[in-house]
């Protein structure tokens, strides 16, 4: 069912307003800019083109695990008593078990292409290192990941995973940079920190660059064809939908599932569906964050990007959130929501939880923390209880990735040990009273 | 046909025009140095920008930049611009 899209397709030229530019975390007089990015990967990240070619060897390996599975489900709708149809795009059938391996096949190929021969980075729940240790050992590239120390100890077993794929895993803080050895106990907990060891470990060594995951705009690019194909599947079986919803750790499987439809819709294909990020209450960017420039590792060497955050100073709270925990949203993701081209809800573990278990009891899929917050969200739309998000005709949600390495989550859930945590506004405020530079919102007025 | 010392004067103006645009500063392109360092007192590219930059320089010099020429590299000074698109130049001239 459905076809493997030969073309990404790009929302930016759809915008109808520029990205905010990057801007310099400080002015250093004689500081050389340093670019560690193919030439491919540059073009998509700024270029205003719409569609681009997948190349072939992308595209090979694609095939032997696309198009993914696309169908309604009936179970889960009669479970939770939904007064419209919900379709489930299912992610986690290859061998990184999420979306992730979309971008990270595309990334090894063109850093491959570069001349590069390791690829270095950071990650919280072990999905996106394990996406790149599979796709570096698809392309012949070596892989370092520093993986989230908390996250690490609880799922050993993306370890054993990454490093069965090649890669040299360590548990940040790690002791091996600079920076894992300044970083004090209550902000050693979080992803931003991972990734900054990833940058600076890269850094120092010859022929080795740093991947940032899955929030930069050609990584978003890459994610398309989950929507594309989701779209050519729904017409398939006559299917409309009026919402779209993925979860939003910085918005990769959001944008890869929802920005297509927007695509579409601004080509007249189809009707703008209500496009809805589910987001961990627990790193509420989206629905309590601001629209500023923030740092997006703990390095702060980078440039600062446009983005809604909670701060990259935030201690991001342990919780079952996993991929969630990051504290900023892809700039393309938080221009959206500052121009209300899109919208997003905030989800607690136990709830996200508990949608999982319905979803793995009623569907026989069982999906990760991060697909069950985009399943509680995807229920309360489609049961009516969520007074912002109204639909008429269906939901399309992304079960961004499978819960089978998360089923201590699980464990706790059904041991009833499990607490929701809100961060109370004192802190967020705290964390988000450095940030300066607060992006001027009217300037994304859509002009097109 | 382009001299190479005009050639090289058209691609200085090139990179200086971008480069300012890129720092968002409002200023003749006379008042660039060659060695003007890419973050100082008049320019401030982010790496980001620069390779907005590098897109632009594509458009308008006629050139496509390969794959391998930016991993792991550091750009100081304009001129350091300059030398990167004058080889590319040069090379689609020779190919």
């Amino acid at each position: 069912m459905g076809s493997v899209p030969a073309q990404w397709r790009s929302v930016i030229p759809h915008l109808g307003y520029d990205l905010p530019a990057d801007r310099a975390p400080h002015r250093t007089t004689g500081a050389p800019v340093q670019v560690n990015l193919p030439m491919s990967l540059a073009r998509q990240q700024v270029g205003q083109r719409e569609f681009w070619d997948i190349p072939e060897p992308v595209l090979e390996a694609y095939r032997r695990y696309r198009p993914t599975p696309l169908w309604r489900a009936v179970g889960f709708e009669r479970a939770i008593g939904a007064k419209v149809p919900i379709w489930a795009k299912y992610e986690g059938g290859n061998i990184s078990g999420s979306h992730k391996y979309n971008t990270a096949l595309a990334q090894a190929y063109y850093y491959k292409q570069a001349g590069v021969r390791e690829l270095v980075t950071g990650t919280g729940a072990g999905q996106w290192g394990t996406a790149l240790a599979a796709a570096c050992a698809q392309f012949g590239l070596a892989c370092t990941v520093f993986m989230v120390g908390s996250s690490l100890r609880k799922k050993p077993y993306r370890g054993v995973l990454m490093r069965m794929l090649g890669a040299e895993v360590h548990a940040s803080p790690s002791g091996l940079t600079d920076i894992s050895r300044q970083v004090v106990a209550d902000q050693a907990n979080g992803l931003s920190l991972a990734l900054g060891e990833a940058v600076q470990y890269a850094a120092a060594r010859e022929g080795v660059a740093f991947s940032s995951g899955s929030g930069e705009t050609y990584s978003i690019l890459h994610q398309s064809v989950i929507g594309l194909e989701s779209i050519e599947q729904l017409a398939e079986q006559s299917a409309t939908v009026d919402a779209v919803v993925g979860s939003v750790g910085a918005g990769s499987n959001f944008g890869g599932i929802a920005l297509p439809f927007a695509c579409a819709a601004a080509a007249g294909d189809l009707a703008m569906p209500l496009l809805v990020g589910a987001e961990s209450a627990s790193t509420p960017k989206l629905t309590r964050g601001t629209y500023a420039y923030d740092h997006t590792d703990a390095t702060g060497s980078g440039p600062m990007e446009a983005m809604y955050t909670i701060g990259s100073s935030y201690a991001v709270p342990d919780s079952h959130s996993a991929g969630l925990r990051y504290h900023g949203a892809a700039k393309v993701i938080s221009a959206m929501r500052a121009a209300k081209q899109l919208s997003a809800t905030a989800v607690h573990q136990v709830e996200a939880l508990e949608a999982g278990r319905l979803f793995t009891l009623h569907e026989s899929v069982l999906p990760a923390p991060e697909s069950g917050h985009a399943l509680a969200a995807a229920a309360r739309i489609a049961t009516g209880q969520d007074a912002e998000h109204r639909c008429q005709e269906g939901v399309l949600v992304c079960v961004s990735g499978h819960g089978y390495l998360d089923l201590a989550a699980y464990d706790q859930l059904l041991q009833g040990q499990l607490q929701d945590e809100r961060p109370s506004d004192e802190v967020l405020a705290a964390a988000m009273a450095g940030l300066t530079g607060a992006v001027n919102i009217s300037r994304l007025q859509v002009t097109a | 046909m382009s001299t190479d010392l005009e050639l090289r004067t058209s691609i200085n103006d090139a990179v200086k025009r971008v480069a300012l645009t890129e720092s968002r500063v409002s200023a003749p392109v006379s008042a660039v140095a060659d060695d003007e360092p890419l973050n100082g007192e008049l320019l401030s590219v982010t790496s980001m920008g620069f390779l907005g930059m590098m897109m632009q320089l594509e458009d308008d010099c006629g050139i496509v930049l390969p794959d391998d020429l930016f991993v792991g590299r550091r750009f100081t000074t304009v001129a350091d611009v300059v030398d990167i698109v004058l080889a590319q130049v040069a090379d689609a001239g020779t190919a």
